[in-house]
């Protein structure tokens, strides 16, 4: 099971040339011309302990524990097994949560106007803020990518996303094209599939034409691509969902500003929207029904079962210093679609899980599942609170981001020292130290693992190496089993 | 004799939106027609609900009271809160509080009570023409005569429980004109009216310089203070003359706002205060020490952001309030925007570092429609996040009873204390947090929004 599993890594990071070993340092450890090389693979194991992990499919373990294995989430649990070698990250007293996945943005680490590869920055300082802010992947433009830092392989998620088409009641004739076109390529996809039955008796039978057939809409209707619409009038928004009753597909509305006056019309087309809750735009003065942009959009629109992503009005980092509106402030916008009456659960998925699925990345990222990426951010407190920091953001069981050793925010409420270690507990005020073993007297019956501490386990040393290398608080007691992290106060270890 | 003038000019900016409703210049025609229209609905005899200006007794009962005074008990847990004839009566806990015979009583249930917001930099409270260019100086200029009441933008302020904004002239100029206070939920001028002149709006750096090629700092100073010296000057002579000393001054409408702003009021204060576009720290200096020392002036630092907080501790000593917004915070450019004149170590939160130096008086503006005008609890939040402590209410206090202290409007509005003006907001909670919605609002006694029997529009 477990070779299977290193033989499917390998297999995928062949794939994506990307360093077999994912090992801790910063720079890209293997050369991908050897990607065979059997000796250089490098188990990596990595978990974070004792957070309070939002799994991000409606689940909540406090103090749980999550294990990556090569950068893919092996277990998450209480009390679990894993190697001696393993780096830990004391998540005591924090949130885990996915990392947040931007529906879009632009700017964090290239661009897809051409190749995206070719646009990568993986030095941005853009992408710093775009971890700190709890942003582990995004879509952009066409593409979608990880915010990976220093290196550039396994940066791509996934290319070619959407097939993006026009619908405009100010343009009627260009609907009209595009109707003929699905109908067009519909018919093709009909006759083809009839010709391919038939061919295998009359070998000589033509291919049926492509006359009048469209690529794109080809691609959207064989589910290669999304089709994405940019729309937002409620006329358009019921031709889109229309359309797409007719045609059987299930289109992405980005904008979607009056959905809430057809959000049962869009539910039923199964139609996802791309959602920004501030968005304004007066109500057009020619329609006698209510419309314009509303405050309660996400949720009126979630209610009836659309699917909804939650993106920011200014896609890029702002730099002038206008906060909570760019996409530093993509929590803060979900927060306002939760002003709107959209539930706190479904306002985490509308940037996580949801944007995940629309960009069709969710079986990499998205959610704390078992075989996904280790993409984790790791918060001071409830994500949608306008206080929360980002401590750390995990992108593929790496740390790649830790709030205290960055330029930016290290100096806003720093995070305190870890003060507890195995064997140690903080004293309070006026407190003397306890005797030795005093604390574990009424659990009789119960090894002591005080004495056997590894060396590593001093975490303020720990500390001190370099910023993405290590762990900065390795806790680790070993009982009968090996090793064991458990996820609660470290001062019950002992139990 | 100063009673008389302030009447006479609140009287000249009425006449001006009537005049400007028959001039037939198209936005203002439209607009002020719709407000007439509205004059009329308001017109048809309806008798005052409860709370209202003649009408019954209003007992609200809440969960919890953000009262804020400027001094005293800042919160009242289970507390009821007393309006009668648009006046807030008495504030306490229920148990204590009896409710007289007579009173209606409305239980607001698990939702809080706050004072309604104040927004002491807007641009929304009418037309958008306000923003000559054609001096360098135009202390004559006045906004007042471009509201346009409850207009779309003020109900969404409204709805946000902004009860109050300062509508001020651009900044494209150094001294732009004058500000007028009006209330958000007013459908007529006269109502919608706290203070014309609300101040004096001065942009001493950032934008004027693109009035002309070639004009700097030290021109701009200059030509400020040359002006302000006239006016000086001519608020003394109208001193003079009110304290029985000196001859009738010569009436002259361009200098007409410096009495108000150098002469003190019967309550000893300023009459009005000089809101001031400062935002980089050699120009927040010049606030400070030009304006406030030099000049003696209620200055205010308004719109206070990027690296004003360095000239913070000079601000404290001088008694100069700081209402930040809408930028919040300041990034290390590495000088890709060269205009801030300044590089900070790390992300700077205003708020925080403002705090940091010892500044109490820490308010908060939105610039609307730069951020739009519901987003004045989002300049708090945002201010909270990036450093600024909020333990003793600093980001409630700095949407209310800062902003109406240093407006000099609090013996009005800014708190839920008895004897000011029944603005109040039924909130669900932190107004810093973008989670919290406002769902009613009351101003001067009147439910003017309600989303319980209307679209929520915030």
């Amino acid at each position: 099971m477990r070779m299977n599993r290193i033989l499917g890594t390998l297999a995928l990071a062949s794939l994506f040339l990307a360093p077999l070993a994912r090992g801790q340092e910063p720079e890209p450890a293997a050369d991908p011309k050897k990607p065979d090389d059997k000796h250089k693979t490098e188990e990596t194991w990595f978990a974070v302990t004792g957070g309070d992990v939002y799994t991000g499919d409606g689940s909540f373990l406090r103090g749980a524990t999550v294990l990556a294995h090569n950068g893919k989430i092996e277990r998450i649990g209480f009390e679990l097994d894993f190697p001696a070698d393993t780096k830990k990250l004391d998540a005591t007293g924090y949130r885990v949560y996915p990392g947040l996945v931007a529906i879009s943005s632009s700017g964090l680490l290239g661009n897809s106007s051409s190749e995206f590869e070719d646009t990568i920055d993986p030095f941005s300082q853009r992408m710093i803020l775009g971890l700190a802010s709890g942003i582990t992947s995004t879509g952009v433009g066409n593409s979608a990518v990880k915010l990976e830092r220093f290196r550039i392989a396994g940066a791509v998620l996934r290319d070619r996303i959407y097939s993006t088409f026009s619908w405009s009641s100010r343009n009627p004739s260009g609907k009209q094209g595009l109707r003929d076109k699905f109908r067009a390529t519909a018919d093709y996809m009909r006759e083809y599939r009839d010709w391919e039955e038939k061919v295998k008796k009359d070998k000589e039978l033509k291919e049926p034409p492509k006359k009048g057939v469209d690529n794109a809409v080809l691609s959207v209707l064989r589910g290669d691509t999304i089709a994405k619409f940019n729309a937002g009038d409620r006329d358009d928004l019921l031709g889109i969902a229309r359309l797409a009753q007719d045609y059987g597909f299930r289109p992405v509305i980005d904008g979607c500003q009056e959905g809430w006056t057809v959000a049962d019309e869009l539910g039923r087309a199964g139609a996802m929207a791309i959602v920004t809750a501030r968005d304004r735009r007066p109500k057009d003065e020619h329609q006698v029904i209510e419309g314009g942009t509303n405050i309660q959009n996400a949720s009126l629109l979630y209610r009836a079962g659309v699917p909804i992503a939650i993106a920011v009005q200014q896609t890029g980092v702002d730099l002038s210093g206008l906060v909570g509106r760019d996409i530093m402030g993509l929590t803060i916008e979900a927060g306002f679609a939760v002003r709107g009456g959209l539930p706190e659960a479904a306002a985490i998925a509308s940037i996580t899980i949801v944007p995940a699925r629309l960009l069709g990345v969710s079986h990499r990222v998205g959610s704390i599942e078992v075989g996904k990426d280790c993409d984790l951010i790791i918060t001071d407190g409830d994500l949608l609170h306008y206080n929360t920091f980002v401590q750390w953001a995990i992108v593929d069981g790496r740390i790649a981001y830790d709030k205290q050793k960055e330029l930016f925010f290290a100096q806003i409420r720093p995070r305190p020292e870890p003060t507890v270690a195995v064997g140690e507990r903080k004293l309070d005020k006026g407190e003397s130290k306890p005797e030795a073993g005093k604390d574990e007297a009424d659990k009789s019956g119960e090894e002591k693992p005080k004495e056997e501490k590894p060396k590593e386990e001093k975490p303020k040393e720990g500390r001190e190496v370099g910023a993405l290398a290590t762990a900065p608080r390795l806790i680790a007691a070993p009982n009968r089993n090996g090793y064991r992290v458990g996820g609660k106060p470290v001062a019950r270890l002992t139990e | 004799m100063k009673t008389t003038r302030s009447r006479r000019r609140a009287f000249c900016a009425a006449c001006a939106v009537v005049l400007g409703a028959l001039a037939a210049s198209s936005l203002q025609t439209a607009a002020a027609q719709q407000m007439q229209g509205k004059q009329a609905v308001v017109a048809a005899p309806r008798a005052p609900l409860a709370g209202e200006k003649g009408g019954p007794g209003l007992a609200l009962l809440a969960r919890k009271v953000l009262a804020v005074p400027l001094d005293g008990q800042q919160v009242v847990d289970n507390a009821v809160v007393l309006v009668k004839d648009g006046k807030i009566e008495a504030v306490g806990p229920a148990r204590s509080t009896p409710i007289p015979a007579g009173y209606e009583v409305q239980d607001v249930g698990d939702k809080w009570l706050m004072p309604g917001m104040i927004d002491l930099h807007t641009h929304i409270g009418g037309t958008y023409d306000i923003n000559d260019m054609v001096y360098l100086v135009n202390p004559g200029l006045r906004v007042s005569t471009s509201v346009i009441p409850k207009n779309e933008a003020l109900k969404r302020d409204l709805a946000s429980g902004v009860t109050t904004v300062l509508f001020i002239p651009g900044s494209g100029v150094n001294m732009s004109g004058q500000g007028v206070l009006i209330k958000t939920g007013h459908e007529r001028y006269e109502d919608a009216l706290v203070r014309a002149p609300g101040s004096l709006k001065i942009a001493q750096a950032g934008n004027p310089e693109g009035w002309v090629m070639g004009i700097g700092r030290s021109f701009m100073n200059w030509d400020t203070r040359e002006m302000l010296k006239r006016g000086q000057a001519y608020a003394k002579r109208w001193e003079a003359f009110e304290k029985g000393t000196g001859p009738r001054p010569e009436r002259l409408f361009d200098l007409d706002v410096f009495p108000d702003l150098f002469n003190d009021g019967p309550d000893g204060h300023k009459r009005t205060q000089v809101s001031t576009h400062t935002q980089m720290f050699q120009v927040v200096l010049m606030t400070i020490t030009m304006l406030k020392g030099e000049f003696g002036l209620d200055a205010y630092i308004d719109h206070g952001s990027l690296g004003g907080y360095r000239a913070a501790e000079l601000a404290l000593k001088m008694g100069v309030p700081a209402i930040l917004g809408p930028r919040e915070i300041e990034i290390p450019t590495r000088q890709i925007i060269g205009w801030t004149n300044s590089d900070p170590d790390a992300i700077r939160g205003m708020g925080a570092e403002y705090q940091k130096r010892g500044m109490r008086m820490i308010g908060f503006n939105t610039d609307a429609p730069v951020i739009p005008a519901e987003e004045l609890q989002l300049q708090a939040g945002m201010a909270g996040r990036y450093g600024m402590d909020f333990s003793n209410l600093e980001g409630v206090r700095g949407l209310t009873i800062v902003p109406a202290t240093t407006a000099g409007i609090q013996k009005r509005v800014g708190s839920i204390e008895p004897g000011k003006d029944a603005d109040i907001v039924v909130i669900s909670g932190d107004p810093a947090d973008p989670r919290k919605w406002v769902e009613k609002v009351l101003s001067d006694g009147k439910w003017v929004y309600d989303s319980t029997k209307e679209r929520r529009l915030w």
